[in-house]
């Protein structure tokens, strides 16, 4: 272990160490490998009936699907406004750059209500959806709205810091060497930016494949159609078939896994030059 | 031309952070724009290249007028201080980026990569990202990445700022042998003096937003025009002296006029003198020297630095009271001198020895502002009076000193009393009020050039106006006004007025004299203004201007004291007015000028 001992303020590498393999295991391993334990004793045929189960692919299907375009949505838009708060001055910017967070601290269940009454066919924003023929309560777009909600600081606050590291002098070293405002965006900001952009879309993403509260409140909760997989997890919870819960959970947690990895591994590549020569 | 700037001026926020700024830089020329931080330099640079708009003035590149063109189109290199390199791509992507952008053919890019690689002296580097290079080396790759597109001009801020002392010495030889071998006319900004004179074909010092002067680095150095570029550019002791017809003067002790220059003016008066110390002169004795003595000293403090030996020291017998410290005060009384190795073993010194000082050669300013007199009827009111904030400031701006002295003659001050009693202190300065055209009166007839009228507390002007009664003194008051703007960052403003009844002929006459004023003040006194042309009663026009602000002053020309006191007694009179500076150069003085 000697190899890995490294100078530092905190006390030695044993101790810190030590720590956190106790402190995740408690927390995070323990947990899990429980949740596998338990699915692990289900016989294997049951298992697959359990997984496979055309009720349970489309709540995958929806559970991830509407995770993952919430995310892209929040990249494009995260970005956007990321790039408002960091490049302008404004009246009023501090108190935008607050707002952001409010998604984190509002219960899942308060704001999946607001949206709901916003939407649904009578709300402030749905009866003018409704003649347009777009329903958003209780379809798979009011589920795309309330993960995208719940996304946006994840990538605003990702995205914050890098842009705020893209030197202006790299814009203008670009202009004096006559390019124009949107190859500088597409060959010199994007480039710089995009590690972070896909640390947000990752925060984002595998947020939103674990949101419950605010989901089942606009979803609708329609077997088939609208049902997300955590929901469909406490459905077989409250019937106390825990096997079949764990199964499923055992699933979201393994597609999780590799679509996270995936995102990393995207992301160590997309960043090697940060690191290379040791800056 | 390569680079041509027109009375360029950029303002933040009102104020002006270049400041009419007008700049040749001839073809194939390495010019360094020199200046403390702040100085509106490298806003001027990007300005030249684009990446900055101008409010006022015009800006070219080898004759075609890019004001208003963007930056990408504009055709330059610009190199920064921290090399800005694109850090996700290699050596070659840098370098080839705006070959790319320009859609030039891949076997070319390659060729022109290996052209500039070698010209920088970094061959084989191609593949390599920015962040496994060092400092120096990503440097060279930021000066082949500026060149690539064969610019017209390159343009360098403060390229040197982030390295060492011995790899900034390398990167600089490197540079100046890029721009020799292309012909490429340069422009580099340095807050660094050395770097400047290492690089530079010819040298502009900016300060405040404004150019000061420009010129070859010797010529520079041996015979700056302006207080700042003489202690900005290397040490100097500045003096008080007389200047006489046969030479100068430190108090009672007239110096040889051997190693004085020429200066035009044969007026008696108080004058800034240039001491380098290198061509400051110690010995034990007066005799023993063998350039002119001007006084004696004892040894304060010696460092010595390699090739040369420092040595400050303290002046005696009055003579410090001719020395203008490094912050305007005259209190510091220390001489600075350098000496070679061979100067030391000859006559070696220890700290507490008493020496003669002599002076080899010393450069006169031409400044007409030298240093400032508060002058009061009491102790006390001369006293208050060089306190002054507008007073203080101004002094400290031009690192120059303020003396006070009472003259109990300026309460009963009557112009009958034209006894001679020599005023050769610079500035007069009083404070306004019912009596101040008398006391000015007393004052212009016993020698005094320039008075300064401070009504009460105001600070540093935004705008200047310049106005002059009589064409005899307009030569004086422009010199006055370049002077005095070179030191504060205020806009200069000429104002022209014609009696509001004049005919066409005469008018056609006035904006005539208008333009005129404009280019003498340009080419002789390297003065950038404004002109206005007004119709009217003068006084009034010119309080009508002043009353739009509080926070201007005037500079004032007269050659006849009556008319002063008809045209300007209400002005000067009011407590709550504005700062006049007023110059007289009375028609006599200026014929023998």
């Amino acid at each position: 272990m000697n190899r890995f001992r490294q100078p530092s303020v905190l006390p030695g590498f044993g101790l810190t160490f030590g720590f956190t393999m106790f402190y995740l295991s408690a927390i995070v391993l323990i947990p899990l490998i429980a949740l596998v334990l338990k699915a692990g004793t289900m016989p294997w045929s049951e298992f697959l009936d359990v997984v496979f189960h055309p009720r349970s692919v489309a709540s995958y299907r929806l559970s991830f699907g509407t995770s993952l375009l919430a995310a892209g949505i929040n990249s494009v838009f995260g970005f956007v406004v990321a790039w408002t708060l960091v490049r302008y001055e404004f009246p009023g910017r501090k108190i935008i750059d607050a707002l952001i967070d409010m998604p984190f601290a509002l219960p899942t269940a308060v704001s999946g209500i607001a949206l709901t009454a916003i939407f649904a066919k009578n709300g402030w924003i749905g009866r003018y959806l409704e003649p347009l023929g777009i329903e958003v309560a209780y379809t798979w777009i009011g589920i795309t709205v309330a993960l995208t909600l719940i996304g946006l600081p994840f990538v605003v606050r990702s995205l914050q810091p890098a842009l705020q590291e893209v030197q202006s002098d790299l814009e203008d070293a670009a202009e004096t060497l006559g390019a124009g405002k949107f190859y500088i965006f597409r060959r010199i900001i994007l480039p710089t930016v995009t590690p972070a952009l896909l640390t947000g879309f990752a925060l984002a993403f595998a947020r939103a494949v674990g949101e419950y509260g605010s989901v089942i409140f606009i979803a609708g909760n329609l077997p088939m159609k609208t049902e997300i997989t955590p929901l469909l997890i406490v459905i077989r919870l409250e019937e106390f078939d825990y096997l079949a819960a764990a199964a499923l959970g055992f699933v979201m947690l393994v597609i999780s896994f590799v679509m996270l990895l995936g995102i990393n591994l995207l992301q160590a590549w997309g960043r090697r030059w940060m690191v290379a020569g040791g800056r | 031309m390569s680079i041509t700037l027109d009375q360029v001026t950029k303002r933040y926020q009102g104020v002006p952070v270049v400041n009419d700024v007008s700049l040749d830089v001839r073809e194939g020329e390495f010019f360094v724009l020199l200046g403390p931080s702040g100085s509106g330099k490298s806003t001027l640079l990007r300005a030249i290249a684009g990446l900055t708009g101008v409010d006022h003035g015009r800006i070219s590149l080898h004759g075609r007028d890019v004001t208003n063109v963007a930056a990408r189109r504009r055709g330059v290199g610009l190199v920064f201080q921290n090399y800005a390199l694109f850090r996700h791509m290699t050596v070659a992507e840098n370098i080839e980026f705006a070959l790319r952008v320009r859609r030039v053919r891949a076997h070319e890019r390659r060729e022109r990569r290996k052209e500039l690689l070698r010209l920088v002296a970094l061959e084989g580097l191609d593949d390599r990202l920015p962040t496994q290079l060092s400092g120096g080396q990503q440097q060279r790759i930021a000066v082949a990445r500026a060149l690539a597109h064969k610019p017209e001009v390159l343009l360098l801020d403060e390229p040197f700022g982030a390295l060492d002392a011995k790899i900034r010495e390398e990167l600089r030889r490197t540079i100046r042998q890029v721009q020799r071998e292309l012909k490429i006319s340069t422009v580099l900004v340095t807050h660094d003096q050395q770097e400047a004179f290492a690089l530079a074909d010819r040298i502009g010092v900016m300060n405040l937003g404004r150019l000061l002067e420009s010129a070859e680095p010797d010529e520079l150095y041996a015979r700056p025009a302006t207080r700042f570029v003489a202690t900005f550019l290397g040490a100097a002791n500045l003096l008080l002296a007389r200047q006489t017809a046969d030479g100068i003067s430190f108090g009672a002790a007239p110096v040889d006029a051997r190693g004085v220059e020429k200066v035009d003016s044969g007026r008696e008066r108080e004058v800034v003198a240039v001491l380098r110390p290198e061509e400051a002169e110690i010995a034990p004795t007066p005799e023993a020297l063998s350039s002119p003595f001007i006084a004696r000293g004892t040894v304060d403090e010696i460092a010595f630095t390699g090739a040369h030996e420092r040595i400050r020291i303290r002046l005696t017998d009055g003579a410090a009271a001719h020395l203008i410290g490094p912050d305007g005060s005259a209190d510091s009384g220390v001489l600075e001198v350098s000496r070679s190795q061979h100067e030391q073993r000859n006559f070696a010194v220890v700290p507490g020895e008493q020496v003669a000082i002599g002076m080899r050669r010393v450069h006169v300013l031409p400044t007409p502002l030298s240093s400032f007199t508060a002058c009061g009827v009491t102790a006390a009111g001369a006293e208050r009076l060089s306190g002054h904030p507008f007073l203080v400031d101004l002094a400290a701006r031009m690192k120059t000193r303020i003396a006070v002295r009472v003259e109990a003659a300026l309460d009963g001050a009557s112009i009958g009393s034209t006894a001679s009693g020599g005023h050769s202190l610079g500035v007069a300065v009083l404070r306004a009020g019912p009596k101040v055209v008398a006391q000015l009166e007393w004052l212009f007839h016993r020698g005094a050039a320039e008075a300064l009228v401070l009504p009460a507390p105001r600070t540093a002007p935004q705008r200047v106006l310049i106005h002059w009664l009589d064409r005899a003194a307009r030569r004086g008051t422009l010199a006055v006004a370049a002077s005095l703007l070179r030191h504060v960052s205020a806009e200069a403003v000429y104002f022209g007025i014609i009696p509001a009844e004049t005919t066409g002929a005469a008018r056609s006459l006035g904006m005539r004299t208008l333009l005129d004023a404009r280019s003498e003040a340009q080419a002789v006194h390297g003065l950038e203004m404004r002109t206005e042309l007004r119709f009217g009663d003068i006084a009034r026009e010119l309080e009508a201007q002043l009353g739009t602000s509080r926070d201007q002053m005037l500079i004032l020309g007269v050659s006849d004291l009556a008319s002063l006191r008809e045209r300007f007694g209400a002005l000067l009179n009011s407590e709550a007015g504005w700062p006049i500076l007023i110059v007289y150069r009375p028609h006599d003085v200026v014929r023998r000028e």
